[in-house]
């Protein structure tokens, strides 16, 4: 018998074995040799060489099952990197080059460890430059427009009702113009809207500002093409002339150079353009206005709006008489003055004209920082979010430098043998950062794609009020600022093993398998255990504010609201004068706007499913006007009463938004224009101003009528969920239609309110197809956006507590894991020696649990002490309440368990004769 | 019960401390290891192909043993495995380890040893 091919048995049984050719050859032709020597030794025992063959072939076994253990074992013997020579010419370039080389190919080489490390770092710089970018953008950047810090607004305030953010009267200015030394200049300007019929195209609504000839110069904005308002056309009974905004001058004119002179139709009139606002001229407008006791125009209605057309205000004394307030005040400060000693002047002067005219009577004046009414309402929740963020930031910092930690203490004997080969300490520290300098390179990469996602995501969620958002970029600095300090984290923490192996007892690392033992380790280990106490402090401070957060938001669900805004769709217009008149002389009978609107309602309740309609002037979740007002008989009594918010409601209202009647009735067919006029009043009114008194059949004097008290409704909050209904004073619509026409249709319907959004802008077009439908949205929603901001910054703090508990999860699993490596060989001794799996389970658990309760112990207190800055944030609940703070233990406690759980079940299931060999 | 299995569950534990120790003499090839092995422990344990160069793979990826071809004059190549610089520190390190373990064992179930 021929020698047997035993390289052709080998590679017929096993015919692949890794997927390298020239591996496999390689491993064939071992295996070859050692079956050709078996078969020999069988042979020279006397063995036939039939029976020898069979056995020596038996000893592969099962080929498949061979291949792949030959595989698995051989895998790894893909060459590990080498690290850098150290000898050679030195070169900074070239070694540099070779440096980070060597740090990618070790990242690659253990995955795991790398990507935990780059996605935790990837989610801090992501997280913090999207935040830190909205604050930057809001808050940090300048203004665009001359010294911010010079600018002032100044409010009327109004003793009687303790008020004191109130718009002024146009002769109050202009003698404020006059006598004040404390101020260089004074605009005043007052927000409108008005429908622009583009030609041949749909009508839409737009935010405008009535401004004074001042306002754009004061606030050093420059129309470009174009130029402000000139004396002229700022002169009652001027031209009809407009600035619009550069958003309008794109839309609708493309752009055109020659925009200037052209005209647009501002509801039906003529109107012609003189200049374009730059883009980035809002001073804050919108703050401003939702800062006023009332006048506040579109920004009570739709957050987001932005002005998109100027009209010069021609502010006529002789009809802008001193008892109306339509004018918000701003002022320049003078050179030398400041806002208290402008405060103090114009206290003085609003003295003397209390003094000369009657209708004066109570008012003073407020002088307050433009900044401060611009930045006021966000400054808190930004920095309250940005220390959340920065938190996060920290985590996962803090994360990293643990997995660098565990990592390091893996590499002590790498260090420890090149050491010894002779590399200095400061090549190893630079190699070292070399690694982690692609960690962090790799980390940014994702942050920044992250930071730009997140960013568009909550730009999308944030509350319009917040000023500027829609400014917001991915900012430079803060990203480098963010990815710097995950550099420096990485930087500092992976190249501690080296500085720390270089430390220990060399002969100490070399010998011991890991770092057992070793002194380093233990310090090592305290650390860790220091920073995963810190990490879990961290996520307990989050964790409570989200907590308290979430309290708050669902504090704010359950308030009695009085209405109930679901199953109600809102849809506004307005009814321009020019074709439903609304001239003094007639009112309340506005025949037109009184037929359109009985149309309107006799179709839409005609729609399916609609269940009640009804027009108002202000919707539940618009505060409205405030007025004066007396109750007939008790004149002399109600001298000093307090202005009370005004609703114009149609018969239809009180059972549309199901707010119950608590006394009398409600409005009805019955009560016209021509009808004996009444009026209902809430609640509220009642119990402060008719406490023993019988408010039905009493007499209301409002506008020149005296109005019969009819009925008596629950207080529903106008004013926002988290406030107390004021005193209200209900009228029906048609004894009491608005001037400027503007209305609300509310619809309560049985199914739903998907497709009657559409159903009632259909039939406001089929009744007039040149008025503009807008703010059709459901009640509800309209609703939750009065919550936007403390919607916004639930639901970053939630998200942030998740990121949070998740990178102290991974962080207390880590250090359990690496904890139960280290002590394999022990625990693999007790649980030869017989120790109880619970025993052993216990030993882990024990450790997680002190980890754990240190860190909730710590996190407590620093919440205790920092949960503070969310108290405005806060409806109905305390920033120490008890449940938000138990109900983090039982949340963190869950998922300390888990991370636990994992390494504890590892050390059970140690096998002890595997473990005492490693 | 049948006779005790000594066998795998034992032999892949010790696998990685038996060939060590025979790799400390000095350098041999795969099928040699396995011979001393079976020699050293009187037939009592045996190492088959099987399990034999996954070993070795292994101990060889850990950078414990090193194994490179060698020609020597006359014969076909063969790939020697020798003990490296770290694999004598872990021997070390392992027999202590199954010192320890042994006489903890020992103490508990009272073995008999016999000489070598």
């Amino acid at each position: 018998m021929k020698a047997p091919d035993w390289r052709g048995i080998v590679r017929a049984s096993l015919r692949q074995i890794t997927g390298d050719p020239a591996h496999d050859e390689e491993i064939a032709e071992e295996l070859a040799q050692d079956l050709a020597e078996r078969f020999d030794d069988y042979v020279a025992r006397g063995m036939s060489k039939d029976r020898a063959l069979e056995l020596a072939i038996a000893e592969l076994a099962e080929p498949g099952t061979l291949a792949r253990s030959l595989r698995d074992s051989a895998r790894p013997r893909r060459m590990a990197p080498v690290p850098p020579t150290m000898g050679g010419k030195p070169s900074m370039w070239s070694d540099l080059v070779m440096d980070l080389k060597y740090g990618a190919r070790v990242l690659l080489r253990s995955r795991g460890f790398a990507m935990a490390a780059i996605l935790t770092l990837a989610i801090g710089i992501g997280a913090t430059t999207s935040i830190f970018s909205v604050v930057n953008a809001v808050l940090l950047r300048p203004v665009p427009f001359t010294d911010m810090d010079r600018l002032a607004m100044v409010w009327e305030t109004d003793r009687n009702t303790g008020t004191y953010r109130e718009p002024a009267s146009l002769p109050d200015v202009l003698d404020l113009q006059q006598r004040s030394r404390q101020f260089s200049s004074f605009a005043t300007f007052a927000p409108a809207e008005r429908t622009i019929t583009p030609p041949g195209g749909e009508p839409m609504r737009v935010p405008i500002l009535f401004g004074s000839r001042e306002l754009l110069p004061l606030l050093g904005i420059r129309p470009s093409p174009g130029h402000v308002f000139t004396n002229a056309e700022d002169s009652p009974g001027g031209p009809r002339v407009a600035l619009i905004s550069d958003r309008l001058w794109a839309r609708q004119f493309q752009r055109a150079p020659d925009v200037v002179g052209r005209t647009i139709r501002l509801n039906d009139i003529e109107t012609t353009i003189v200049g374009v606002v730059p883009a980035e001229a809002d001073f804050g407008t919108m703050q401003i206005l939702r800062s006023a006791a009332y006048g506040r125009g579109f920004a009570d209605r739709d957050l987001r709006s932005r002005v998109d057309v100027w009209l010069p205000l021609q502010g006529d004394p002789r009809t802008l008489v001193r008892d109306t307030h339509p004018l918000l005040v701003l002022g320049r400060l003078a050179p030398g003055a400041t806002v208290a000693s402008a405060q103090e002047e114009l206290t003085k002067i609003m003295a003397e004209l209390e003094a000369a005219y009657p209708s004066n009577a109570a008012r003073g004046a407020f002088i307050e920082s433009l900044s401060d009414v611009v930045f006021s309402r966000v400054r808190g929740t930004l920095w309250v979010l940005l220390a959340a963020v920065g938190f996060v930031l920290l985590i996962a910092c803090v994360n990293v430098a643990n997995l660098l930690l565990a990592r390091g203490a893996g590499r002590l004997r790498e260090v420890a043998v090149r050491t010894a080969m002779g590399a200095p300490l400061p090549r190893l520290v630079r190699q070292f950062a070399a690694e982690n300098l692609v960690l962090a390179a790799v980390s940014a990469v994702l942050g920044v794609v992250l930071a730009i996602l997140s960013l568009r995501l909550l730009v999308s969620l944030a509350p319009a009020d917040i000023p500027r958002i829609a400014d917001v970029r991915v900012d430079g600095i803060v990203l480098s600022v963010a990815m710097g300090l995950a550099l420096v984290t990485g930087l500092a923490f992976g190249v501690v093993p080296a500085v720390q192996a270089r430390r220990a007892d060399l002969q100490g690392a070399l010998k011991a398998d890991d770092s057992r033992g070793a002194t380093a380790g233990r310090e090592r280990s305290l650390l860790r255990s220091t920073l995963v106490i810190s990490e879990v402090a961290l996520a307990v401070v989050l964790l409570v504010g989200a907590g308290l957060l979430v309290k708050s938001a669902w504090r704010l669900s359950q308030v009695d609201t009085g209405y109930r805004a679901d199953h109600v769709m809102k849809a506004e217009f307005q009814l321009p004068g020019s074709r439903y008149p609304a001239v003094g002389a007639q009112w309340p009978n506005f025949v037109e706007i009184h037929r359109f609107n009985d149309d309107l309602l006799r179709k839409v309740t005609a729609l399916p499913g609609v269940e009640g309609a009804a027009i108002v002037g202000n919707h539940p979740v618009d505060p409205g006007s405030q007025n004066s007002w007396r109750v007939v008989g008790r004149e002399a009594e109600g001298q000093n009463w307090p202005e009370v918010s005004i609703r114009r409601v149609s018969s239809g209202y009180f059972e549309t938004v199901q707010l119950p009647v608590r006394a009398g009735r409600a409005f009805e067919e019955r009560d016209g224009p021509t009808d004996p006029t009444v009026s209902i009043i809430n609640e509220a009114l009642a119990k402060r101003f008719f406490e023993g008194h019988e408010p039905l059949g009493q007499q209301i004097r409002l506008w020149g009528s005296a109005r019969t008290i009819v009925g008596v409704v629950k207080d529903e909050r106008i004013l926002g969920l988290s406030h107390e209904a004021p005193p209200l004073i209900y009228l029906p619509f048609r004894q009491a239609p608005s001037f400027n026409g503007a209305e609300a249709l509310l619809v309560r319907a049985s199914a739903g309110t998907s497709t009657l959004g559409a159903s009632l802008r259909g039939a406001v077009v089929q009744l007039d197809p040149r008025l503009a439908v807008f703010g059709v949205q459901p009640l509800s929603a309209t609703v939750g956006d009065s919550v936007a901001q403390q919607r916004f910054v639930m639901l970053l703090l939630i998200a942030f507590a998740g990121v949070a508990i998740v990178l102290a999860a991974i962080g207390i699993h880590g250090v359990l894991s690496y904890t139960v490596a280290q002590r394999r060989h022990e625990l693999g001794i007790r649980v030869a020696l017989g120790a109880t799996p619970e025993r052993v389970t216990g030993l882990v658990l024990g450790q997680g649990a002190r980890l754990t309760v240190a860190g909730l112990a710590i996190g407590v207190l620093a919440a205790l002490a920092l949960t503070r800055v969310l108290a405005t944030q806060l409806y109905g609940v305390s920033t120490t309440d008890l449940t938000a703070f138990a109900a983090v233990i039982p949340v963190l406690g869950a998922v300390a368990l888990l991370a636990t759980w994992l390494p504890a079940r590892r050390a059970v299931r140690l096998d002890p004769l595997e473990a005492m060999r490693d | 019960m049948a006779k005790p299995t000594l066998t795998s569950e034992m032999k892949k534990g010790s696998a990685e401390l038996l060939i060590l120790a025979i790799l400390e003499d000095g350098q041999r090839h795969g099928y040699e290891i396995a011979r001393q092995i079976e020699r050293r422990s009187r037939g009592a344990i045996s190492f088959h192909v099987a399990s034999l160069y996954p070993m070795l793979y292994r101990l060889e990826a850990r950078s414990l043993i090193e194994g490179r071809w060698v020609e020597k004059a006359g014969q076909r190549r063969r790939r020697y495995y020798r003990l490296t610089t770290e694999g004598t520190e872990v021997l070390a390190a392992q027999r202590s380890l199954w010192q320890e373990f042994f006489v903890g064992i020992n103490r508990v179930a009272r073995l008999r040893t016999t000489s070598t």
